[in-house]
């Protein structure tokens, strides 16, 4: 059984990690960024952790019963689950991608690309007919659903499984490095049924779930804000807020969640996992992901699965976990790239600075916060388009990921895999995948000094 | 006091403790640590081994399987102070600690027609210490093997089997030769380790201790004591088929004992002791009688932790407040000692 992570720290040593500054010469002429106000990454929900645990700890500022159920929800987040019936935890499949939500989100980070894409891991296809649903969801395929549950439990068949094969992409920087991209081509085998050869595939691996509260609650004004859907300013890059069917309350809100901005909450992303990746059922998700399947039902007319208020502590889980804090902010070389990054025209998109709106959990409430991200869509070229689309996202767009917290990735997760489907190996390779919007800044990129570059990763690793 | 840190003479503590600090880091990671998988793997192989010998009716056998069962369980306890690593990143924690028991899984795999391999098992979590635990003693402890089927002597072996694998790969992830994970702490701060500094992997070594203390005092025994209400809930106690629960907690402590002192088995290196012991004896002393009581007052709960959750509770909750004071000093004065470092 996993341990748990449950002490939350204090930001007692903030002083002392921007008092040291490491000024070098370069700043006397060049004028240098400071970075010192965007030490309280989420606002007073910022932890100062640069260990395994950076992605694993309640806000610092949530209150006494906040903090009892984020507790307790920790405990839900690494729950195993088990074959129907069990005393504890039951109702696993009878398909699903993985046993637990942590396996997909370990350690609250990011899993690998998987060494075997049939093992148990954070990967896997979603799927769908060309078109869309009238409220402009993805169309299901007849005997599969929009999610490929490549698992089964025991006596069960998966609906499939996955193949990948890779076709190289050579980059050349203006130095002459030479980077070798691998470009992923999915296919479906081994289904229990016949697969519509029309049919969408898209690539997906998990992503962090630390600071979801605090993007939950930015205003939709202030999103819409950057917006920019006709590029009327001319820079080349649109940006544009998806609007989804929420089940929560069966309106169309503002898309945030996902790698293409498909859910409006938190609460409905937590249901859909355990719905579409374990195979289990709570209030809003109530139907198992393989009714009506030949594959797709245990018989035991248990559901809803989930108690509503453990789906509803997983949620606040996810809220409340912290936001850990940049490191090296005063090092000039990291601020040298703070300044390439903006001249490269990365923060056009993952634009440092946002504010939060009033929450339920006060401890999110009217918060300025550094995600580095806009949470709108952009058109990020065909290399990485999945042609697929999911309301107003077409197959070119994606949602600009949250930069906060990425330079940790290795210590947490011990691997720097990026992008959708993990396919960057690290951050040099996901910049080179950046195509559509921004091709101009990942052309600028290839054109910095090896100096440069190393100072612009010194940056997005500090983060 | 911050601005010492940031004082422009010769005696930055970070640096002169860089040497001590490599010591400690070294000793952690290839001396508790790897030597900790090790024992796990090889006590591992005795299991599977005891399995293959194992048969229907034969009750000394059946007790081998239990004494190998117990003397594998023991190591990994006492490696649930550092679950950071191979352990995570591969995996491996799912793979021999799920829990609670698929039960349902083992009863369709056991009464299909396949060949139960360890292979079939690789994409399961009917495996692992607790699925051993489930077909060597049942779900009532009182299993004998008069009742064990073929069928189970396969899975059993299976299962083993599979488990050996496992930490196996744990102990290769680890160990320099192979995965070398060690690495990231034996040469933390330079290029090719994750911790961009000594004190960030002497901080995860902390944490690691922290949060298992933690764990101990708030999940594994609270909620088995209170998880009803209240009122004990029997089923959520992890190690209950085997009454080995007493013994898993002890030794959770025991693997903040050999982080913190740096000894595992005949070996007595640097530790966390050391680096503390220069800066504040007092707190080193008090960080010691901590975990020994802590350890005491767990052995001191009479009869099985299933029993004395009903009929013993203050010893049971005597334990979980002297481990709750451990977590308390380790992470309201170590933890700060280090950071300051």
């Amino acid at each position: 059984m996993n341990a748990v992570l449950k002490y939350p720290f204090l930001a007692v040593f903030i002083i002392l990690l921007i008092s040291c500054s490491d000024n070098d010469s370069e700043e006397v002429y060049e004028d240098l960024p400071s970075l010192e106000d965007r030490l309280f990454a989420g606002g007073q929900t910022t932890v100062f952790l640069t260990s395994s645990n950076s992605f694993s700890t309640p806000a610092p500022n949530i209150n006494g019963s906040d903090l009892a159920d984020h507790l307790d929800g920790d405990v839900d987040f690494e729950s195993v689950f088990v074959t129907a019936p069990a005393s504890i935890n039951q109702g696993l499949g009878t398909i699903f991608n993985n046993s637990s939500c942590v396996s997909c989100h370990p350690r609250d980070g990011r899993p690998s690309f998987p060494a075997n894409i049939n093992a148990r891991s954070g990967f896997f296809l979603r799927v769908s007919l060309p078109g869309q649903l009238e409220n402009g969801a993805p169309i299901p395929v007849p005997g599969f659903g929009t999610q490929i549950q490549n698992q089964a439990i025991f006596g069960y068949q998966p609906e499939g499984k996955f193949q990948v094969t890779y076709t190289d992409i050579v980059e050349i920087l203006s130095d002459g490095t030479q980077i070798t991209l691998k470009k992923p081509t999915y296919s479906l085998i081994d289904t229990y049924i016949p697969f519509p050869g029309n049919a969408l595939l898209s690539p997906r691996i998990g992503s962090p779930v630390f600071g979801l509260g605090l993007l939950e609650v930015i205003t939709e004004n202030d999103i819409l804000q950057n917006q920019d859907i006709n590029d009327t300013d001319g820079d080349g890059i649109s940006g544009k807020a998806n609007y989804v069917f929420d089940a929560v309350t069966g309106t169309t809100k503002i898309g945030r969640f996902g790698w293409k901005a498909n859910t409006a909450t938190i609460l409905e992303q937590c249901a859909g996992a355990y719905n579409g990746d374990m195979g289990i059922t709570s209030y809003l998700k109530p139907i198992e992901t393989g009714f009506g399947q030949s594959n797709g039902e245990d018989g035991f007319g248990d559901d809803p699965e989930l108690a509503d208020h453990i789906l509803q502590r997983v949620a606040l889980y996810c809220k409340t976990l912290a936001v850990p804090a940049p490191r090296n902010i005063t090092v000039s070389n990291v601020r040298r790239g703070a300044k390439i990054f903006e001249q490269l025209e990365c923060a056009k998109c993952h634009i440092p600075k946002m504010q939060t709106g009033p929450s339920a959990i006060a401890a999110l409430a009217n918060q300025t916060i550094f995600p580095y991200s806009d949470l709108l869509l952009h058109d990020m070229g065909d290399g990485l388009a999945d042609n697929r689309s999911d309301f107003l996202a077409n197959g070119n767009e994606w949602k600009t990921r949250p930069l906060w917290g990425i330079g940790l990735t290795n210590v947490v997760n011990n691997h720097t895999n990026f992008l959708h489907d993990g396919r960057a190996k690290n951050i040099t390779e996901a910049i080179l995948w950046h195509g559509g919007e921004a091709l101009n800044s990942k052309n600028k990129f290839k054109q910095l000094s090896a100096k440069d570059r190393n100072d612009l990763l010194n940056f997005i690793n500090s983060l | 006091m911050l601005l010492v840190n940031c004082s422009d003479n010769d005696t930055d503590p970070v640096i002169a403790d860089g040497a001590i600090n490599k010591e400690i880091l070294t000793n952690a990671s290839v001396n508790v640590i790897t030597a900790t998988y090790k024992e796990l793997y090889d006590n591992s192989v005795v299991l599977t081994t005891a399995c293959q010998n194992l048969a229907i009716d034969d009750e000394a056998a059946l007790t081998a399987v239990k004494n190998a069962w117990i003397a594998t369980r023991a190591p990994w306890e006492k490696s649930e102070g550092f679950l950071y690593g191979p352990v995570d990143t591969e995996g491996i924690d799912p793979a021999i600690d799920s829990w609670p028991v698929d039960v349902n899984a083992i009863n369709n795999i056991l009464s299909s027609s396949q060949a139960i391999t360890s292979a079939l098992l690789d994409n399961d979590d009917a495996r692992g210490f607790h699925t051993i635990e489930y077909f060597v003693w049942g779900l009532d402890g009182n299993k004998t093997a008069s009742q064990l089927t073929t069928r189970e002597l396969e899975y059993l072996v299976a299962a083993a089997q599979n488990l050996q694998s496992k930490t196996q790969q744990l102990y290769n992830g680890w160990l320099q030769s192979q995965g070398n994970f060690a690495n990231n702490f034996i040469n933390a701060g330079q290029s090719g380790s994750i911790y961009t500094s000594q004190k960030d992997a002497l901080l995860e070594l902390v944490e690691g201790i922290i949060i298992i203390s933690d764990e101990v005092a708030t999940g594994k025994i609270e909620t088995p004591l209170n998880g009803d209400n209240g009122a004990a809930s029997p089923q959520d106690e992890e190690s209950r088929f085997s009454n080995n629960s007493k013994l898993d907690f002890a030794n959770n402590i025991r693997s903040i004992q050999n982080i913190y002192m740096g000894d595992f088995g005949s070996v007595q290196g640097k530790g966390l002791t050391d680096l503390v012991a220069s800066k504040n004896a007092t707190m080193d002393v008090s960080i010691k009688a901590k975990i020994s009581d802590a350890i005491a007052a767990i052995e001191a709960i009479p009869g099985t932790f299933t029993d004395a959750i009903f009929n013993n509770r203050t010893t049971v909750e005597n334990a979980q407040q002297k481990v709750a004071e451990l977590k308390v000093i380790l992470e309201s004065q170590l933890q700060p000692l280090i950071s300051n470092l």
